[in-house]
């Protein structure tokens, strides 16, 4: 799959809305910034247009966020397809019967959950975070939706770090993105 | 549906905040459509609620008494009525489940109603519609669950989306407000240079409790110039144990006696 959009005049207008803020979390990272992209309504909009253009006629039932950021671009993409959002979260956020996939982090693990039943065998999903990194986190959310019995049609990203190789970590599974930064 | 479809309580599709709530001076608008006394017309809605959501605990309609009604429809005009056909299968679409995070409380979750497309899409097509004519420029969501119904508002109106985050997830300069909790207190972050003095904002959650959450938001916005329009919650707790009851029992008050706080 392509990674970046280049050809379209939207894109350009979408980068320049991300602001870098170095040091953080800690010193060496340069953070992707989208919370001045959401101040800007016309970006935030082509964000989410070109999303759903890509994906409107692709029978797409799921659009499953990751916590938290990918709660803000999952919804209005499901909504403007007409599928469900599926909110994936950190650990004891969700209540009721959830299932849970371990990740690896730099140092240590982290854990991502799911309502059982929010997803359904056969049904067609997207993933969709802000930004793939090293991609673990978009690896457990895969996962979990496989192991309810849903296909991954798709990873959506507005950024991505390709110098992280997150891309290979996704088994194959297609990663679409908006947005490159080295 | 899907397995995942649950009964829920009743539903109170905006919620504005009251002038009563504590460590807040705000000056907007605080009409409440809740009553204690149920009404003939909260029937329907009930009907569509399973018994089991009635765990021996009452959670009154949110269906104003007849004088509170009849001003409120007046001064109300834009907004949908209570019996808007939409709001039932919203309510329907909100799962209870109990003893969730501790033991006696019934927490409210939303997140099978996001799993029902046209329930979820009315949702936001009823704030939409109260505030597309408003001159909001701002939508303020509440970490997590304000994340997902705040930025389709935004949005569909045309207004800058601002998260309110938990400490320390927002990178660059941010101003917080601290806020009580039950046992201790929490933090609540916004960017610095977000908003302007004199933008008018919406603040979006899923549902109020004891108002605490969104007082914050509200004081980190005024704080910074911005005129806070109008709280707006999915969902309202009217029944709460302790504390919380104080500030929700203003407003009973406030609705009873048809008295109308604060313009919109």
């Amino acid at each position: 799959m392509s990674a970046g959009r280049d050809d379209d005049p939207r894109i350009k207008g979408i980068k320049s809305k991300i602001r870098v803020v170095p040091d953080f979390p800690k010193p060496g990272i340069m953070f992707q910034d989208i919370t001045t992209l959401l101040l800007a309504p016309n970006a935030f909009k082509d964000t989410i247009d070109l999303f759903v253009e890509r994906y409107k006629n692709k029978n797409i039932s799921v659009v499953a966020g990751i916590e938290a950021r990918g709660f803000i671009f999952g919804p209005p993409i499901a909504l403007a397809i007409g599928a469900k959002f599926v909110p994936l979260r950190k650990p004891r956020k969700l209540p009721g019967e959830v299932m849970s996939e371990e990740y690896i982090l730099e140092y240590g693990s982290d854990c991502l959950e799911m309502h059982i039943g929010a997803v359904e065998q056969g049904e067609r999903a997207l993933v969709v975070d802000d930004l793939i990194a090293t991609g673990g986190t978009l690896c457990a959310a895969m996962k979990l939706l496989e192991r309810a019995g849903a296909e991954v049609v798709e990873c959506a990203c507005l950024i991505e770090l390709p110098d992280l190789k997150g891309r290979e970590r996704l088994n194959g599974k297609p990663l679409y993105v908006l947005v490159e930064s080295h | 549906m899907n397995a995942l479809t649950g009964n829920s309580l009743k539903i109170s599709r905006v919620n504005i905040v009251s002038k009563k709530f504590q460590r807040h001076s705000h000056s907007g608008n605080s009409v409440t459509l809740k009553s204690p006394n149920t009404s003939v017309n909260f029937q329907p809605i009930r009907a569509a609620i399973t018994g089991a959501a009635d765990s021996g605990e009452t959670h009154s309609t949110v269906l104003p008494t007849e004088s509170a009604r009849d001003q409120l429809r007046s001064d109300m005009a834009a907004s949908p009525d209570v019996k808007d056909g939409r709001i039932a299968g919203i309510s329907a679409a909100i799962r209870v489940i109990p003893d969730f995070p501790k033991p006696g409380i019934l927490f409210q979750d939303i997140t099978t109603l996001l799993l029902d497309p046209k329930a979820f899409k009315d949702t936001i097509d009823l704030f939409v519609e109260r505030y597309k004519d408003k001159n909001i420029s701002v939508v303020a969501g509440i970490e997590a669950r304000g994340f997902i119904f705040g930025p389709p508002i935004a949005l569909a109106i045309g207004a800058k989306f601002v998260p309110m985050r938990k400490p320390n997830k927002l990178p660059g300069e941010v101003i917080s407000e601290e806020y009580s909790l039950e046992y201790g207190t929490d933090k609540m972050e916004m960017h610095v240079g977000a908003v302007q003095a004199g933008e008018r904002a919406l603040v979006i959650d899923d549902l109020i409790a004891t108002g605490g959450t969104l007082c914050a938001a509200i004081s980190l916005l005024e704080r910074v110039g911005v005129h806070v329009v109008e709280c707006a919650c999915v969902i309202e707790l009217e029944y709460l144990k302790d504390g919380g009851g104080a500030a929700i029992r203003g407003e009973e008050s406030a609705a009873e006696g048809g008295r109308r706080v604060g313009t919109g």
